[in-house]
């Protein structure tokens, strides 16, 4: 199913060969798009995976309970038996470093170069879209993808926790305890700073897309990004670039979990992300917004 | 071009603030030492909530937090991250933050709490019963304020600065700097310098609030790094404000391990140091008064060198440091080429890069040997342990220490 098939009948006929905006083309872009991206089977198969992990983590922690081996492991692990709430911290904490970068290489790694490599691309063009604006319906259904891949994660978590383990007060990282609601709260705020958290990366996947014809390549080149932000945040020796790593305030949604939330450490996770998106925002559009379309 | 621009527009966002925040403060007043140690004598402690940035340069190995969570061990080195909230009398809680863990202190009054979320252990400190008596009538004391008699023969914020002064300009040289601006406050810089050349510390300087009078940050520096200072202790960000009642009370999580330590009440002569300390002015000074079993004190100022005897190293660490340190850079890995370039980056002298928590192999990391025995150096204290039990401290450098053994 390419997307001149799927735009062929809602779009006039006479479409002009300089494409200008025509009211609603935008929307119903957006909506081909949306179809297009979660119909793909390898994306519905990326989200299950992705799904998969807290319930195998929760199962693995369940049977683990009251051997030698509970009560240990990195970051929150520890205390998913202890409150099911924890579970959707913990497997968004063990998605993050590599699994949630490669969801959205996938995704924004295809976004474009993908078109342009099954030769659809050219006829994409002349719908009645500016290149500006086609890039920007691309980039927001990767976004929703990326959103719902960490949706996912979290709702599974969410609803394994509370079967396995069941949900009561959670106690923070500062050791006071708080009513499950507001615990519920909490983790939900963590959940949505990582999905935010993920918009710069998205930003430079677009980016590499639009270099590109081979959708591979853009792939992989957004997960290097993300690893090797990751590498670079583990030298001391680069502490002065540190606060500007795409990755670096990444693991800052532990701050949902402390007693007093500083939304000034979560601004400015939040800014730097803006920031990636601006630039990297900026260069894909110079790129596509000016290249030779030949496939 | 667009892109050109945007990058640009975004480096100017990120790096103006920092730069308009460093301009220094304009239009205070000058002040004496003498003066700004009589403001701040007379300052009310005031209730504050807000950041503080620790970092430590001491020359020691650094220890990843990744590894092992908040935990205190990571203050000998490396830059932390603590929160902190007081009401400006016996409530505060002081939280030191990791990237995944936090681990608090918490005093209310009489009792504390350290809390990990590491290992989600509490513990629990309390006064024994004649404490908590002597506490509470302390408070009630308080509460009525200081008897006519008392209040008497209290001294005057005045009077207890400039003694306070008198005391430092035995060994030191007391100065003022350039005010300055910490967390977005303007403060001004006191300079306490050495007045002799043989210790490791070059100069402390204590950045003072100009309107609340509170410390807003400490700066060591060492006489080996002209740079950056050694040791530094401050705000990045305070509220003067009461903070939230919920803040400062601990209740232990339901499924914590609660571990209970009570501290008994010191006796009458322990409790007679500090009072003499605080009484600078008498002519009997604190080096008259009693000292532990076993320590003994040489030198005066900053060249003071304790030495404590009689302390078996080796059985507080359960193991040979030597066999730990040999243990580490022994261990085979896979192929010869790999185990030689492991052994490239292990010096010689037995130091290896520790990651491993272990105490013994800790010690091995920090300590190095020498003729007179194992030598801790680092940028403003050095630590000397000698074969035969005794442990000489000092902020002066290890050629000193081992002169003196």
């Amino acid at each position: 199913m390419s997307r001149a098939d799927v735009l062929a009948g809602p779009v006039p006929p006479a479409a002009p060969a300089a494409p200008a905006a025509l009211p609603g083309a935008v929307a119903r872009l957006l909506r081909s798009e949306l179809r297009l991206v979660f119909g793909r089977r390898r994306n519905v198969a990326l989200l299950s995976g992705l799904a998969a992990v807290p319930l195998l983590l929760g199962i693995v922690l369940y049977v683990a309970q009251g051997t030698a081996l509970s009560g240990q492991g990195p970051g929150f692990v520890a205390r998913v038996t202890g409150n099911g709430l924890f579970l959707v911290v913990a497997a968004l904490f063990m998605c993050l470093p590599f699994l949630l970068p490669l969801t959205i290489g996938i995704a924004s790694g295809d976004a474009i170069a993908g078109e342009a490599s099954s030769g659809t691309l050219r006829y994409l063009l002349t719908l009645p879209v500016r290149r500006g604006r086609l890039l920007a319906v691309k980039a927001v259904a990767t976004l929703v993808f990326v959103t719902a891949a960490v949706l996912a994660i979290a709702l599974v978590a969410l609803a394994t926790g509370a079967v396995l383990f069941g949900v009561s007060d959670l106690t923070l990282l500062s050791g006071t305890t708080i009513p499950a609601g507001a615990g519920l709260a909490r983790v939900a705020g963590v959940t949505a700073y990582v999905a935010a958290s993920l918009t710069g990366l998205v930003a430079v996947g677009l980016f590499f897309s639009t270099l590109t014809e081979v959708p591979v390549g853009a792939m992989a080149a957004t997960v290097v990004v993300a690893i090797v932000s990751a590498v670079l945040d583990t030298l001391p020796q680069l502490a002065v670039i540190h606060p500007g790593l795409l990755t670096h305030h990444w693991l800052d949604f532990a701050e949902m979990l402390r007693l007093e939330v500083d939304w000034g450490v979560l601004g400015q996770g939040l800014a730097v992300q803006a920031a990636w998106v601006a630039v990297f925002g900026a260069l894909a559009w110079g790129r596509f917004a000016t290249a030779d379309v030949t496939s | 071009m667009v892109p050109g621009v945007v990058a640009a527009a975004v480096a100017g966002a990120f790096l103006a603030p920092p730069l308009l925040a460093n301009a220094g403060a304009e239009g205070l007043p000058d002040l004496t030492p003498a003066e700004l140690a009589a403001n701040v004598a007379a300052a009310e402690s005031v209730p504050l909530s807000g950041t503080v940035v620790y970092t430590a340069r001491l020359g020691l190995p650094e220890i990843p937090t990744a590894l092992t969570g908040a935990n205190p061990i990571a203050l000998l080195g490396g830059s932390s991250t603590l929160r902190v909230w007081t009401d400006g009398e016996d409530r505060s809680r002081v939280a030191l933050l990791g990237d995944t863990s936090e681990y608090s202190v918490v005093r209310d009054g009489p009792e504390a709490w350290t809390y990990s979320s590491t290992d989600e252990e509490v513990v629990h400190y309390a006064l024994d019963a004649a404490g908590q008596a002597r506490y509470a009538e302390l408070e009630a004391e308080l509460r009525e304020g200081p008897s006519p008699d008392v209040a008497a023969d209290l001294p005057t914020p005045e009077e207890a600065a400039s003694a306070a002064l008198d005391h430092a300009d035995e060994s030191s040289t007391v100065s003022m700097d350039a005010s300055t601006t910490v967390a977005g406050r303007d403060a001004y810089q006191l300079v306490v310098s050495p007045k002799t050349q043989g210790s490791l510390v070059g100069r402390v300087v204590v950045a003072v609030d100009a309107e609340t009078w509170t410390p807003l940050r400490v700066q060591v520096w060492s006489t080996q790094d002209a740079e950056t200072p050694a040791l530094e202790l401050g705000f990045t960000d305070v509220t003067f404000a009461t903070p939230d009642d919920a803040v400062l009370a601990f209740a232990a999580p339901a499924d914590a391990a609660v571990r209970d330590v009570i501290i008994p009440l010191p006796d009458e002569t322990d409790l007679a140091v500090p009072d003499a300390a605080e009484a600078p002015t008498d002519a009997t000074g604190p080096e008259d008064a009693p000292l532990p079993e076993g320590v003994t004190v040489t030198g005066t100022g900053w060249e003071t060198v304790v030495e404590i005897s009689g302390i078996d190293v080796q059985a507080l660490l359960g193991s040979d440091p030597a066999a730990m340190a040999g243990l580490a850079s022994e261990r085979l890995i896979g192929s010869d080429e790999a185990q030689e370039l492991v052994g490239e980056f292990v010096p010689e002298d037995g130091e290896h890069p520790g990651s491993d928590l272990d105490l013994g192999a800790l010690y091995g990391t920090l300590t190095s040997e020498s003729p007179e025995g194992q030598v801790i150096s680092s940028a403003l204290l050095t630590v000397l342990l000698t074969p035969d039990g005794r442990v000489l401290v000092g902020a002066v450098p290890a050629e000193t220490l081992r002169g003196m053994a």
